[in-house]
């Protein structure tokens, strides 16, 4: 085990806060004080994943500290929360070895499971979460098709070619010039400027790590101090005003990070903002039978290539449908309309009650980043051709899910609420946007769990608020079907801490024997993978109650608990149906009459609790053992 | 989140939007519909877009497996009907009718015939990938769901497949059942013959077809060796590449010769490695390669090295580059170029044998001799026979020094045949060592360490005067290197050691300097112990100067200068060192030696030297050797009458060896007519008569230097000839050198030659000895075999000892109780006895 010595980290410590307090480097945890934080922190005290995930949807800092110097993540490890410390960590937390905050988020983890993971997302390892956006942006410098770039911009020798949204997006100057002159498609610099400074400032723009040091390589001094004036130049025309200062080499790891991190998330917002006040505004709502005779311009103020459509949903009423979508507003570009006009009616195909649709306008630039779309832009089908006017494409999904989708296209952003989620993580899988798949999953598993804390201790006894937010059943089929493993799981833990409540539905059953038809289509195997999963949950429910019960919070629940025996109660009382079942029903009852003599006893009532878990574990086994035992029966 | 709602709640997804059930039939019609499209290239009319989604529907309704299967079904049926019906009518009755047999159409005929089939079957393949990539793209879905789940193949894959299955195993024509993909190979390979024979084919078009055969496998595994390229063309186009080379080698080597066949070998080995490059794949490229070098070169080697024309005759006529040739292509199938060295090193046995035999044919060639008849030489009694022995041995000289250079010769040509032709190859190199080393030491040639050493003499003599230092060092290094090559160094040192004295005390050395060269080159190359006696020569003959100048301040610091002194210059030899035995030739009687009685002036001096010797080192003895001396002497002649008439005493210096000196001073005492007769001389000097005769016969036979006057005037001299002073010698210098007859170096005698050998074993058997007991000291047990091995081991650097005379040595020692037998050791050993 590497861990440093106090005296280390107290020196590493000073040198840190030297640093901080003279500019050089960024406070990684500030101090918030705001209720918000405090609130997020208590979440992560006790392990509320739905809290948790709110919270990080309204963008509070993942990293910052509370008066008590704690930060989220230092929480969540201490009081072992595995889930919400992963949860954290691929939100972007940070557990860096070898800082103060760091190591004793580390030296803080409650066990093992958790420091192997903390560990294994340490800084050294894992990237920035903005990394695939930026990656995928600096691809499209060198990427030779489909063809995206609809500009070609000279200087001196060599010419690059371009994306009018992302020049307009990163640089006001562009964005300027374009707006000026929308339908440019070649543009030459003045010879004056050489090649090398305009392609660092390209790459800047396009989100790549430049290095100023390995541009210069093997150039004499001359050539040098003009490439650097160059860039100056550039950077000045194009008002990138940190282009110069960023691009300047630091050796210290932390600070690379911190300028990194900084300029991918001012690159993000700026493709938010733009994203925002040109894609999202300029999304037209019409009917679905018109939607054909939309037609929009090749040259327009937004430099769309592609339409993309969502119909919505039939049962739904409009006004519910576009619940994040105002009334039609639709605004055109000022000097080039959309042009909506009557055109040659290709029939609608099918004649129903008119349904509206929403059309977004999109580049293909970005819709790369879908291998469903990679493979429709290189193939030879229509949709690769080209045409006068943009095409349509319709996206299979609302259009509150295409617009999620196109969010986390354009900006990385994946906040949505649990109403879509489904419906994201099908798009999705069809779109094969894998990232996105794993973020609404995340979403489900997190919020999906009700206001049940999904700390284990809390709920013993599977004690659920009444209003199940989730059909469990439907989670587990889109999971089956999208091969999201986190879905199974998710499902699976939260059935097994509130087993008493499906063990005897018929749904359930079926459940089962689909999951073990499942396993016979891949291979003759006599486990079902749902149940072991269960049962594992389940051992952990009641085994980390054995383990971590505390008297004090013992007394907070008694109210719980009682309820919650009385709903076993009712529950065993159910299902009384079979033998083995009844003789079941009389030891528990026995035990609590037993446990009842004891309890007037000071002191024992931590034994009987004990009992009654015992029992209830037994009991729920015993039952899924008799479930299997007619289902194989059946099959 | 959503405003409006008090509570977020999951909603299920939106699949019922459009029924909950999905109408198969209908979707895959329109599907199929959109494929047939796809297959008739009218693709750019379809929507992705909705193809995608219909497909993606019917996976997602768990109709995966009927897709899957529809779609498969859709695919045979359309390569068996429609394309397979195309490609059939590619085929012309010709090409067909050529499976059976080539003759009937012309070439081309069958080239353009073949282009048109291949051509078809490209251009389907290349359509059929193209439209099953869109496919592929439009059931992505059901690839990645259905397929990865349900573990079958992607759909594109297992369209290939069925491309391979309904086309290429698909027979010819209805009444012909022999497969498209016999066919396929068949008019490759016909291709390729055609190239080979010289025409020009379209590489482009076959490749094409090559990469379709790769890209499907003749099974279900998929993997590298199943490839279809591999198992059906590749096994194909490599046996019939082994026929065409076999025949075509044997053409070859029947019509042409070796220079042509190798070039010809190492065209079409490049040929089919372009053919790999360009028109098949490279993976080919060691297999046919491996069969074009069996065929064309392992099989063959033997047969082409033996060939008239062969190596022998490039070897003889300097074909240098065709024995290039030669070498590539026997590396190329043997690492060892075994046939190649075997053809090597007997051609240089031979020409070395050659080369000896020429030398002792040479050597015992009865000279430009008068007796034609061949009885002459063994003839004891003919007067001949003694002047044919001298002129022989001069002739045997100059074999020898043949000999030398001839085998440098060969060394040069092979050196360069190897630099320029094999590539400094270092087998090679050791084999051409080897083969050097074999005939200068063959048994059936004993001479050369002689020969070496002669040549070496030679050059010291006279055949380096005049030569620049780098000339000098060419000729030292190439006897050098002869030297390598002689096993028996003991021998070569004894000769040497020989040849060396001689020049020394006669002063036939051109240059100390190269002398002492030639030593420190030795010295590297046979060691320390090989040069420490020469190098004490050297140290003797300086020692000496020292002496002699000693002695002559001694001499003058006697007192009052004696005008008749005599100067002496004196050599002390160290009698270890010095090989005087072969120089004096008498020695053999040891103390016996006969003294040569001096005159008396002559005797005072060494006397005067002896005692300042004996004053400078106590205990040493010296032995005047006579025989090697040499004396100069002023001598005075009658007035006779000159050209111009005056008379005038003649003075002559005269060089004179020391016994002649002693002889002609008995004359100084004599009058003028009085003589002396041969044995008057003898008993007066005691000089050994062979000596005697030798001195008598060049003061009173040779005509140039005719001082005495022998009686009868003839050439022998016989114990009763008279001498008399010759007053009437008349020398046209006034130095006059008397030579000795037969003082050079020349080849032994086989009788002096049987002595030296005789001489040599001895001091082997010393070494022999020496080693044995070395090792047996180390050892203290060893088996007979082992002992032998280490014993040949240790002396290898000096000579090569037979294992006979070991084992005799072995006897011997064990005589002398150094060793002892073990008893009842499983195999013979010994045991050292401290």
């Amino acid at each position: 085990m590497d861990v440093k010595k106090k005296y280390e980290l107290e020196a590493a410590l000073a040198t840190e806060a030297q640093a901080i307090s003279s500019g050089q480097l960024k406070e990684e945890n500030p101090l918030d004080l705001s209720d918000d934080f405090r609130l997020f922190c208590e979440a992560c005290r006790r392990g509320d994943l739905k809290v948790c995930q709110e919270m990080i949807s309204q963008g509070v800092n993942l990293n910052a500290r509370d008066k008590y110097d704690y930060t989220p993540l230092i929480l969540a490890s201490l009081c072992g929360h595995y889930e919400v410390i992963r949860l954290l960590l691929e939100n972007g937390a940070l557990c860096e070895r070898d800082t103060f905050q760091g190591e004793r988020c580390l030296y803080n983890a409650l066990n093992d499971r958790i420091r192997n993971l903390l560990l294994s997302y340490d800084y050294a390892k894992s990237t920035n979460p903005l990394q695939p956006l930026a990656a995928h942006i600096t691809s499209l410098l060198t990427r030779p098709s489909p063809k995206t770039a609809d500009i070609a911009i000279t200087a001196f020798d060599q010419t690059f070619y371009l994306h009018k949204f992302l020049l307009a997006a990163r640089s006001p100057y562009f964005a300027k010039k374009l707006a000026a002159a929308p339908s440019t498609t070649s543009w030459k610099l003045p010879d004056k400027i050489p090649a090398e400074s305009l392609g660092m400032a390209l790459q800047y723009l396009y989100f790549q790590e430049v290095s100023i040091r390995r541009a210069l390589l093997g150039l004499s001094d001359e050539q040098e101090l003009v490439v650097l004036n160059g860039i100056d130049k550039v950077g000045k025309q194009l008002e990138t005003e940190r282009l110069f200062e960023d691009i300047t080499e630091i050796d210290d790891r932390r600070r690379l990070r911190q300028r990194r991190a900084d300029e991918l998330s001012r690159g993000r917002d700026q493709l938010d903002d733009w994203f925002q006040n040109n894609i999202v505004k300029h999304k037209r709502v019409v009917d679905t039978d018109k939607v054909d005779n939309i037609k929009w311009d090749r040259e327009n103020s937004i430099f769309a290539d592609i339409l993309l459509r969502a119909d919505d949903d039939e049962e739904l009423e409009p006004e519910q449908s576009g619940t994040s979508t105002p009334t039609t507003r639709t605004i055109n570009g000022p000097l080039n309309g959309l042009p909506v006009g009557p055109r040659q009616s290709r029939s609608p195909s099918r004649q129903r009650k008119p349904r509206k649709s929403t059309v977004y306008p999109a580049h293909r630039a970005m819709l790369l980043r879908s291998e469903y779309f990679l493979t429709m832009f290189s193939s030879e089908f229509k949709e690769a051709q080209e045409t006068p006017h943009l095409q349509v494409i319709t996206v299979d999904c609302s259009p509150a899910v295409l617009e999620t989708i196109l969010t986390f296209m354009y900006t990385e952003r994946a906040d949505f609420g649990l109403d879509i989620a489904i419906d994201v993580l099908f798009a999705a899988d069809m779109l094969f946007i894998e990232k996105l798949k794993q973020r609404a999953a995340i979403i489900i598993s997190a919020l999906g769990n009700g206001s049940t804390s999904a700390v284990e201790s809390d709920n013993p006894r599977g004690a659920t608020d009444a209003d199940e937010t989730v059909d469990i059943y439907e989670v587990l089929q889109a999971g089956w079907e999208t091969k999201v493993q986190r879905l199974e799981e998710f499902a699976a833990r939260y059935i097994a801490y509130r087993l008493e409540f499906y063990i005897d539905e018929p749904e359930f059953a079926q459940i089962v024997q689909e999951s073990a038809n499942r396993v016979k289509a891949r291979q003759e195997t006599d486990t079902v993978e749902l149940v072991d999963d269960i049962r594992y949950y389940l051992s952990e429910r009641f085994r980390l109650r054995f383990e971590d019960s505390g008297l004090d919070e013992m007394m907070d629940e008694d109210a719980a608990v009682k309820a919650a025996e009385k709903d076993l109660g009712l529950a065993v009382d159910d299902l009384s149906l079979e033998d083995k079942k009844k003789d079941e029903q009389a030891p528990p009852v026995e035990q609590q009459i037993a446990a009842g003599a004891i309890r007037t006893l000071d002191g024992e009532i931590i034994g009987d609790e004990f009992l009654q878990d015992a029992q209830n574990y037994q009991i729920l086994l015993g039952k899924i053992d008799s479930l299997l035992e007619r289902l194989n029966l059946d099959a | 989140m959503i405003a409006g709602r008090g509570r977020q709640r999951i909603r299920p997804p939106r699949r019922g939007l459009h029924g909950d059930e999905v109408d198969f039939e209908n979707t895959w019609a329109t599907i199929e519909a959109a494929f047939r499209e796809i297959h008739t290239k009218n693709a750019s009319k379809l929507s992705y877009e909705e193809l995608y989604r219909h497909a993606y529907r019917i996976v997602l309704k768990k109709k995966g497996e009927d897709l899957y299967h529809n779609v498969h079904e859709f695919e045979r049926k359309w390569l068996s009907s429609e394309v397979r019906a195309a490609i059939q009518q590619l085929l012309s009755p010709n090409l067909l009718v050529d499976v059976q047999s080539l003759g009937g159409t012309t070439a081309n005929e069958r080239r353009v015939a073949g282009e048109k089939f291949l051509k078809g079957l490209k251009q389907a393949w290349g359509d059929h990938q193209v439209c099953m990539s869109m496919l592929a793209d439009v059931l992505m879905y059901m690839d990645r769901v259905y397929c990865a789940d349900h573990r079958r193949p992607s759909i594109f894959n297992a369209a290939m497949v069925l491309f391979r299955d309904e086309i290429l195993r698909s027979p010819v024509s209805d009444h012909d059942a022999r497969l498209l993909l016999g066919l396929l190979n068949h008019v490759i390979l016909d291709q390729i013959q055609m190239e080979r024979d010289g025409d020009v084919i379209d590489k482009h078009l076959i490749k094409s077809c090559v990469w379709m055969l790769e890209g499907l496998h003749e099974d279900e595994t998929e993997s590298e060796e199943q490839r279809l390229y591999n198992v059906s063309f590749e096994r194909e186009y490599l046996d019939t590449s082994r026929e065409f080379y076999k025949s075509e080698s044997e053409l070859l080597l029947r019509d042409s010769n070796a220079g042509a066949y190798c070039r010809h070998a190492q065209r079409r080995i490049y040929e089919e490695d372009e053919r790999c490059k360009q028109t098949l794949l490279e993976s080919t490229g060691p297999k046919i390669q491996k069969v074009v070098e069996d065929e064309l070169i392992k099989n063959r080697i033997h047969e082409l090295v033996e060939m008239e024309s062969g190596v022998r005759y490039m070897i003889d006529n300097d074909r240098l580059e065709e024995l290039n040739l030669v070498y590539d292509l026997n590396r190329r199938v043997d690492e060892k170029k075994s046939e190649l060295t075997r053809a090597i090193q007997k051609r240089i046995v031979d020409m070395g044998t050659d080369v000896n035999n020429d030398a002792i044919a040479a050597s015992q060639a009865p000279a430009p001799a008068p007796a034609p008849v061949p009885a002459p030489a063994a003839d004891p009694a003919d007067k001949n026979k003694k002047v044919a022995q001298e002129k022989s041995i001069n002739q045997q000289t100059v074999a020898a020094i043949k000999w030398v250079d001839d085998v440098l010769t060969l060394k040069d040509k092979f050196d360069r045949i190897w630099r320029d032709s094999f590539e400094a190859d270092g087998l090679l190199q050791q084999a051409v060592t080897r083969s050097f080393a074999d005939f200068i030491n063959s048994p059936t040639f004993p001479r050369s360490s002689e020969y070496i050493s002669l040549f070496i003499d030679e050059n010291m003599k006279k055949g380096i005067k005049g030569k620049t230092e780098m000339e000098i060092d060419a000729v030292l290094e190439k006897a050098i290197i002869l030297l390598r090559y002689v096993q028996d160094k003991d021998l070569f040192e004894r000769y040497y050691k020989k040849h060396l004295c001689r020049r020394l005390l006669m002063n036939k050395s051109i240059s100390n300097e190269v002398e002492k060269q030639m030593i420190s080159k030795m010295k590297i190359e046979l060691g320390n112990n090989f040069t420490l006696k020469l190098e004490a020569m050297f140290k003797d003959m300086t020692i000496s100067e020292e002496l002699t100048a000693g002695f002559k301040r001694h001499v003058e610091g006697l007192g009052e200068k004696d005008p008749k002194r005599i100067d002496l210059n004196i050599n002390v030899l160290t009698s270890m060192t010095w090989s005087l035995e072969t120089i004096g030739g008498t020695v053999e009687d040891g103390e016996g030696r006969p003294r040569c009685n001096f005159p008396t002036a002559v005797e005072k001096v060494k006397r005067g030297f002896e005692k300042y010797y004996n004053e400078k080192h106590s205990g040493r003895q010296l032995t005047w050797l006579a025989n090697m001396g040499s004396a100069d002497i002023r001598a005075t002649f009658k007035k006779v009458q000159q050209k111009d008439g005056s008379f005038k005493e003649r003075r002559h210096e005269l060089n004179v060896p020391t016994y002649g000196m002693v002889i002609l001073l008995l004359f100084n005492d004599l009058p003028a007519d009085q003589h002396l007769t041969f044995e008057e001389i003898q008993a007066q000097t005691n000089i050994p008569a062979p000596d005697l005769i030798r001195n008598l016969q060049s003061l009173a036979v040779a005509p140039k230097t005719r001082i005495l006057i022998k009686e009868p005037m003839s050439k022998d001299v016989k114990p009763t000839d008279k001498f008399f002073f010759n007053e009437g010698f008349n020398g046209k210098f006034v130095k006059i050198k008397v030579g000795v007859i037969s003082s050079g170096n020349k080849v032994e005698s086989d009788r002096e030659r049987r002595e030296t050998e005789k001489k040599n074993d001895d001091s082997r058997q010393f070494c022999i000895e020496a080693a044995v007991v070395r090792i047996m000291k180390q050892r203290k047990e060893l088996s007979h075999q082992q002992l032998i091995l280490e014993t040949l081991s240790q002396l290898a650097g000096q000579f090569k000892p037979e294992v006979n005379m070991v084992k005799k040595r072995i006897e011997s020692l064990i005589e002398r109780e150094y060793l002892e037998r073990i008893d009842g050791a499983k195999v013979d050993s010994y045991r050292y006895l401290a």
